[in-house]
């Protein structure tokens, strides 16, 4: 055979194959845990399990962020019912320049630490990034929560709007559309208490505190 | 001969009536609970001004009372002009007419939009409401599906009754659509506790489409989210398909007369795409130990439903 022969053959094969060799790029690896030397020798001492230790801090954390809100409102007008929505803006306003006023030193990794940060990035891989196998119930979910994502940025390129600033306090800014944060991803994250809720942002996900409007932390490339 | 013009202008009358009657497969019973359902409304665009110009204009026909939202209420920004221009403008005629909106959320929505007073929510991401006796409704906030709200939910549906119940919520736990599809999750969640405490009816969106399924556990289930947003060809019907359309912008009329829950689903530009009624079989006892009491769904007008293989 000769080569010209050969090279015919070779393109032929790859013309028949499923995938071209150059779409078949593997799946991101997931992200390794990073857990700091104060944490393993606290899950030692008390024989716990190290990301329980993690996210029991995050929890202790969240709690001291609900304190600071809940004395917050009670100084700001309340969020009631209403016929007219700039009244709810300015409540949630008055609420937000509260929180940021009680918290004004707060910078991102205050709640969501760096080991934290990375807890959280594991949690999302096996939702979001990891392969699942074809035909199963996570493929399906999987691709769900692709086209949630996509749908995302068509609707700010329709919407337009302020872009968001990834910033500890900052007010997301209301011409802007909030993001959908599929379910399946909320559920495999810590339950947060009503006041709070994750949006993703792009890559990054982001905890709101609903009433005061304010960025409360990010995480920065939460889906890898 | 005045007479004679007389005459023909009152058959013209007569006959008109009769036609704009027949648009109509409800039966139109006095004391009867009529409302509308929409879905996926809030874009404040042509498509949803020209559905809810419709929806307008068959409450001169049909008087609903008041209309379910099933979630994206407010798309994109959520200023108080967003509320106007994707809600309070396209459904003026209706607020005016003092039609009350019951609005579940939505992926989309902030949930902040519970504290606005027309979407009649309580501030509360949760509830439920008694439009008449016999017949209640439970809104869901299915984004976040929360042990917490399980279990107000168990309770609110343990303390209903025999009486119509009617669940309203964003995500579809059954659904042919290529784009989401069912959501396995909630439905793992949700069934059990619906067919425990015999909810009829199911009413969802958030697939931009319209899709009525057969019967599941004794329940019926419709998604009407194709209000102001549209997937065209979305549908690949499976074997819960009854009906499905994806072709076109719509909204649900609904009127519930004794055990019969009649239905008709309508077009943006006023074509009747599917009717019928679910219908409670047996008689509901208010017992501890509820079981699902099953309905049975009849289409009806047009049967017609995308030409796409079944997927099995």
């Amino acid at each position: 055979m000769n080569v010209s022969r050969l090279l015919v053959v070779v393109g032929f094969a790859c013309a028949l194959s499923p995938e071209p060799a150059a779409a078949q790029t593997a799946a991101p690896k997931p992200p390794q845990p990073k857990i700091s030397t104060a944490t393993k020798e606290k899950a030692a001492e008390e024989n716990a399990n190290p990301d329980a230790i993690i996210l029991s801090d995050f929890q202790k954390r969240i709690d001291a962020y609900m304190d600071i809100h809940k004395a917050a409102a009670k100084e700001a007008p309340p969020l009631k019912e209403t016929k007219n929505p700039a009244e709810i803006k300015a409540a949630q306003d008055a609420l937000g320049a509260k929180i940021r006023a009680a918290r004004k030193t707060a910078k991102q990794g205050d709640i969501m630490t760096p080991e934290i940060q990375n807890k959280f990035r594991r949690l999302m891989y096996p939702v979001v990034t990891s392969p699942a196998p074809q035909g199963t119930a996570g493929r399906e979910v999987k691709k769900d929560i692709k086209e949630e994502l996509k749908e995302n940025t068509e609707e700010r390129k329709e919407e337009g709007g302020k872009p968001v600033v990834l910033k500890v306090n900052a007010t997301y800014p209301s011409d802007t559309p909030l993001p959908t944060t599929p379910p399946q991803v909320l559920m495999n994250l810590p339950k947060l208490p009503e006041q709070l809720e994750y949006r993703l942002i792009g890559k990054n996900l982001i905890i709101r505190d609903v009433e005061g409007n304010i960025i409360v932390d990010f995480v920065p490339n939460a889906v890898q | 001969m005045r007479r004679s013009l007389l005459f023909v202008l009152m058959l013209l009358v007569l006959a008109v009536s009769a036609l704009v009657a027949q648009d109509l497969t409800v039966p139109m019973k006095n004391g009867s609970v009529k409302f509308a359902v929409i879905g996926d409304t809030g874009t404040g665009d042509k498509h949803q001004l020209a559905v809810a110009k419709q929806l307008t204009a068959t409450r001169a026909k049909f008087p609903f009372e008041f209309v379910v939202m099933v979630g994206d209420n407010i798309y994109g920004g959520n200023s108080a002009k967003d509320y106007d221009r994707k809600f309070a403008i396209p459904y003026r005629p209706l607020l005016d007419a003092g039609v009350k909106f019951y609005a579940a959320l939505g992926n989309h929505d902030d949930p902040s939009e519970r504290y606005y007073k027309p979407f009649n929510m309580n501030g509360e991401r949760y509830y439920t409401f008694k439009p008449a006796d016999g017949v209640r409704f439970f809104a869901l906030d299915s984004t976040y599906m929360d042990e917490k709200q399980l279990k107000w939910l168990d309770e609110q549906l343990a303390m209903s009754g025999s009486e119509w119940k009617i669940v309203f919520f964003h995500h579809p736990p059954y659904s042919s659509g290529d784009t989401h599809g069912s959501d396995e999750t909630l439905r793992t969640q949700l069934e059990p506790r619906f067919v425990k405490a015999g909810v009829n009816v199911v009413l969802t969106g958030h697939e931009h489409f319209y899709e009525r399924i057969k019967p599941q556990k004794g329940i019926a289930y419709f998604i009407t989210g194709s209000s102001a947003k549209l997937r065209e060809g979305n549908i690949t019907q499976t074997q819960c398909t009854a009906k499905g359309f994806d072709s076109g912008y719509t909204f649900m009329i609904v009127e519930i007369v004794g055990n019969d829950m009649h239905y008709q689903v309508i077009t943006d530009t006023g074509k009747t795409i599917d009717s019928g009624k679910v219908q409670r079989v047996g008689k509901v006892e208010p017992t501890p130990n509820r079981t699902a009491q099953p309905v049975v769904a009849t289409g009806g007008a047009d049967k017609k439903t995308p030409s796409k293989p079944v997927k099995q």
